[in-house]
């Protein structure tokens, strides 16, 4: 096929898609990025001005913001943990097993398959004041909890709940990592009178390091966009406890219509994700730069 | 006008240094079956290629049936293609594979399944006409995509390395296949091949490339008879041509080793008086071992010890040093030596051919 | 082989794994149980391991579905979300896997720099354009209808990626005998490469189901008239009625399940290769 011919068949064919990723990929965040600069009001757009680098320092001085950050920073300090190390953990009890694998593998994945309104709705239920969790903690001799009712209980119960819902999908990544390790190096170690734990510490920790990279930013990442969980259950309450930074940027922008505020706090947290982001890429470059030195040696 | 005319046809890739292929000449007359041989590299697949259309012609011009076709795309060139790797549509039926093309020129139905069964027919693929390609041998793959290019009615077909993925024995069976094929159907065919066993048994012409350059072009035995240079000397034929670098002085052949053979009238006619340092090759079949040629050449005669020795059955590869290059001499089944036996043989004059020892041309 | 003692801490391991299964598992348990119950008997039960069991089936056992159906939308809404779903699956796998197949194959100009852009795109979190999604949507009176809600949806970076991976080890000769064949590029792809590539189709149709089934925030802001909604804010909605029951709630949910439960059965496989590949892919 000549030159010109194919050049008009790869737009034809990249065309639609271009078309829709400038509409609502480029244009948005371009738009995102200017507003943000601005103190844009879309009920009375007529009287925005250009308030420049304004609008950063305001949502730093906001009291409200600032919480919203500090509540996400925490769900991160409590899911990424529990989270992280649960996933690993149950993939290794999993790996290790020869019995009933394959439903220990789909009772831990059902709540990921479950909608996030659903899970919040069905915790509602569960964290209620007289709900079964209260009744379930009064027979071992413990008072009943306000849970997600008290300014200090409501973020870690939804953290756990999170953890709950968000534990199957890394430990399936866990789980396909640890199937990809080869059983040759285990067979060798054995050779060497290695036991189980310096096994676990010299083979599976090694071969899985830039797999918990990846899982443990993700999980990062998927803790700062948490909103539907607060927006279900609390409202972001009590007393804004729960109110997240995307929680924030939703109601800013699409409740009281100030776009130039929520913009700014979008690009703050969109630098938060993308450096997040970044670093990861960074940490697995490098293994995957090593991975292509032992190939080229091995050849 | 012939049926086929390649003029100056160059292909250059972007980023390239060099042409991949270098002012390409050809003319092919309808029906004929022409082989393009080659190493690995050699072009012969990107002139194929840009027959088919799938490559752009860098420069030149590539005339099918008296029409420029250079700047037509591939599917109104008409011509049909058998792939290296078959590329037969893998979620398709062997009948649905063939039929294909046809449905897609909104051939009456009826018609479809009239030529798609005569291609069964002839391929032998009734068994397998409902099954899918992964469900098929190698072999039976082959015929599909011969199957889906001869319902085509085409004026030409291109086949590249159609055969290179078959093991040895039914290589063998489908070049007979194909060859028949060609007779029946007197289709203008251009295979491409690095096999030149495949070339001389197939072919009606040969085309010999090198480094995107065509090196000689002719009948099989003309190639084989008269190389135009070294390299062609040395690609065509089975074991290869045996080469020396010699001296010729004083009507005599001088070897690296030493060793000596006078020249008789007939070769000195034929290089003209020249003399000097130049390669002078021989096929295995022209070293001779039996008595007659032995008394006819006697002063002639040398001498080596057998290093190694193919036995084939109906006839054998003698190894052994001569003139400081390993030596193949190819002699009957009569004639068997056993490893180290001593050997005496002489090289038939008529038949040594002579090269430039810079320009390895044919002298 | 197994010596002995490997055989029993596995034991040991199953045992454990079994209770902790069975802990994580309760709340999920206890949804479907007692979706069948009337809150009296949810109450009741709440302090037994009857909590977890379901009723005999008998006179009333479908209660609290029946009223549900028959007294709100959201039949009506689960219908709707399949429909949005199936649009989305057509329109994503032609959009996303025409510009992949032309990222993969295609020669044209800029190609390798549109493909860093999209994996660039990536990483960009949709939640920062929301607003402005909302926004756009809202000035071209969009809002409330079924277009504006699936636009927005349609084409993905990540998507689109994957296809190009997996086209670009499709065959380029299966491409050129089709030319030969007269065979149009656009039927090429629809006739040829989608079928050859199912296992990708399929898991990008499932993980575009299960997004549109599972999406909350986007359909929230788009739809205010009752007739579109989607079962996620449709759930929502009967649910935060005061005169909603425990059980009718439990029902919706379940009811809202089912369907992501029935893809997860049918589609495992799929599911399961997705979420290890994007592991295997970064990490």
């Amino acid at each position: 096929m000549n030159k010109r011919s194919s050049s008009l068949l790869g737009m034809a064919f990249f065309g639609p898609a271009l078309v829709l990723l400038t509409i609502f990929l480029f244009v948005p965040m371009v738009l995102t990025l200017a507003f943000s600069f601005t103190d844009y009001f879309a009920l009375n757009p007529d009287l925005t001005h250009f308030t420049g680098l304004e609008n950063y320092i305001k949502i730093f001085k906001d009291d409200l913001f600032v919480q919203s950050f500090v509540n996400t920073v925490c769900f991160v300090l409590i899911i990424l943990p529990c989270q992280g190390i649960g996933a690993l953990c149950l993939a290794l009890l999993i790996n290790k097993v020869t019995h009933c694998k394959k439903y220990f593998k789909v009772a831990f994945f059902i709540p990921v398959v479950m909608s996030l309104a659903v899970v919040s709705t069905l915790w509602m239920q569960i964290y209620s004041p007289e709900g079964i969790l209260n009744t379930l903690l009064g027979n071992l001799g413990i008072p009943a909890q306000p849970f997600i009712h008290s300014a200090r209980q409501a973020l870690p119960s939804i953290a756990v709940m999170s953890v709950w819902q968000g534990v199957g999908y890394q430990m399936i990544i866990f789980l396909g990592g640890l199937q990809a390790i080869n059983p040759g190096l285990y067979e060798a170690a054995e050779m060497d009178h290695a036991s189980e734990w310096q096994k676990f510490k010299d083979i599976t920790l090694p071969e899985l390091k830039p797999l918990c990279v990846f899982v443990f930013i993700t999980v990062t990442i998927g803790a700062f966009r948490m909103i539907v969980q607060p927006m279900v259950m609390t409202g972001g309450g009590p007393s804004h406890s729960t109110y997240t930074m995307v929680y924030n940027i939703y109601e800013t922008g699409t409740v009281n219509w100030e776009i130039g505020l929520a913009s700014t706090m979008a690009i703050v947290f969109a630098i938060f994700v993308m450096v997040l982001t970044v670093i990861q890429s960074i940490l697995t470059r490098d293994k995957e730069e090593k991975d292509v030195n032992k190939k080229t040696k091995g050849n | 006008m012939s049926f086929m005319e390649f003029k100056n046809i160059c292909k250059k890739y972007e980023n390239a240094e060099r042409n991949s292929v270098m002012d390409f000449n050809l003319t092919i007359e309808e029906k004929e079956f022409i082989a393009f041989v080659g190493p690995s590299g050699c072009g012969k697949s990107t002139t194929l290629r840009m027959v088919a259309g799938f490559e752009e012609i860098t420069s030149g011009d590539l005339y099918i049936d008296g029409k420029r076709v250079n700047d037509v795309a591939p599917k109104d060139r008409g011509i049909a293609m058998v792939f290296q790797n078959y590329a037969l549509y893998p979620h398709m039926t062997v009948e649905k594979n063939i039929g294909y093309g046809l449905r897609n020129r909104k051939v009456p139905e009826e018609e479809v399944q009239k030529k798609v069964d005569w291609a069964i027919r002839i391929l032998g693929l009734e068994e397998f006409r409902t099954r899918k390609p992964k469900n098929l041998s190698g072999g039976q793959r082959q015929r599909v995509a011969l199957g889906r290019a001869i319902v085509k009615n085409q004026k030409l077909f291109l086949m590249d390395e159609p055969l290179s993925n078959l093991d040895a024995k039914l290589r063998v069976s489908m070049r007979n296949e194909i060859s028949k094929l060609h007779r029946e159907l007197g289709t203008t065919t251009i295979y491409v091949t690095h096999d030149q066993v495949e070339a001389m048994t197939m072919a009606d012409r040969i085309v010999i490339m090198k480094d995107g350059v065509i090196q000689q072009a002719g009948a099989p035995m003309e190639l084989y008879d008269h190389p135009v240079n070294k390299f062609v000397a040395g690609f065509i034929g089975s074991p290869q041509m045996n080469f020396y670098p010699v001296c010729i002085k004083d009507k005599e052949m001088r070897f690296r080793d030493g060793s000596r053979m006078k020249l008789p009238e007939k070769v000195l006619l034929r290089l003209e008086g020249r003399s000097g340092e130049m390669i002078m090759g021989i096929r295995g079949e022209d070293i001779k071992l039996d008595g007659e040629n032995l008394k006819k050449y006697n002063d002639d005669r040398q001498r080596a010890v057998v290093e190694n020795a193919e036995i084939m059955g109906n006839e054998n590869n003698l190894y052994f040093t001569f003139g400081g290059s390993l030596t193949v001499a190819r002699v009957s089944k009569y004639e068997v030596r056993m490893l180290g036996d001593d050997l005496e043989f002489v090289f038939l004059p008529e038949k040594m051919h002579f090269f430039d020892k810079d320009t390895e041309k044919a002298i | 082989m197994l010596t002995k003692k490997q055989r029993g801490i596995n034991w040991v391991l199953t045992i454990i794994l079994l209770v902790l299964s069975l802990f994580f598992l309760f709340p999920v348990v206890w949804m479907i149980a007692n979706s069948f119950k009337a809150d009296a008997a949810i109450t009741a039960d709440m302090n037994g391991l009857a909590a977890f069991i379901p009723p005999v089936p008998g006179k009333g056992f479908f209660d609290n579905y029946i009223s549900i159906l028959t007294n709100t939308n959201f039949l009506r809404y689960m219908i709707n979300t399949l429909f949005y779903a199936a649009i989305l699956i057509v329109c994503g796998v032609v959009v996303n896997g025409l510009a992949g197949y032309a990222l993969a194959k295609i020669k044209f100009p800029f190609r390798e720099r549109w493909v860093l852009l999209i994996l660039l795109l990536q990483i960009v979190p949709m939640e920062t354009i929301l607003t402005i999604h909302f926004l756009m949507i809202a000035k071209v009176g969009l809002l409330n209808t079924v277009v504006g809600y699936i636009l927005p949806m349609i084409v993905n970076p990540f998507n689109i990626f994957l296809f190009r991976q997996v086209f670009l080890n499709l065959p380029d000769d299966v491409y050129e005998a089709a030319q030969l064949d007269f065979c149009s590029p656009l039927k090429y792809f629809f006739t040829m490469v989608l079928p050859m590539s199912k296992t990708v189709v399929a898991t990008v149709s499932v993980f575009t189901f299960l997004n549109v089934w599972n999406d909350y925030l986007w359909p929230s802001l788009v739809f205010t008239s009752s007739n579109l909604l989607t079962a996620q804010i449709g759930l929502n909605s009967i649910t935060s009625n005061d005169n909603t029951t425990m059980g009718q709630t439990l029902a919706v949910i379940t009811m809202v399940t089912i369907p992501v439960i029935i893809i997860y059965s049918l589609f495992s496989k799929q599911i399961v290769e997705g979420v290890t590949s994007t592991g295997s892919k970064e990490g």
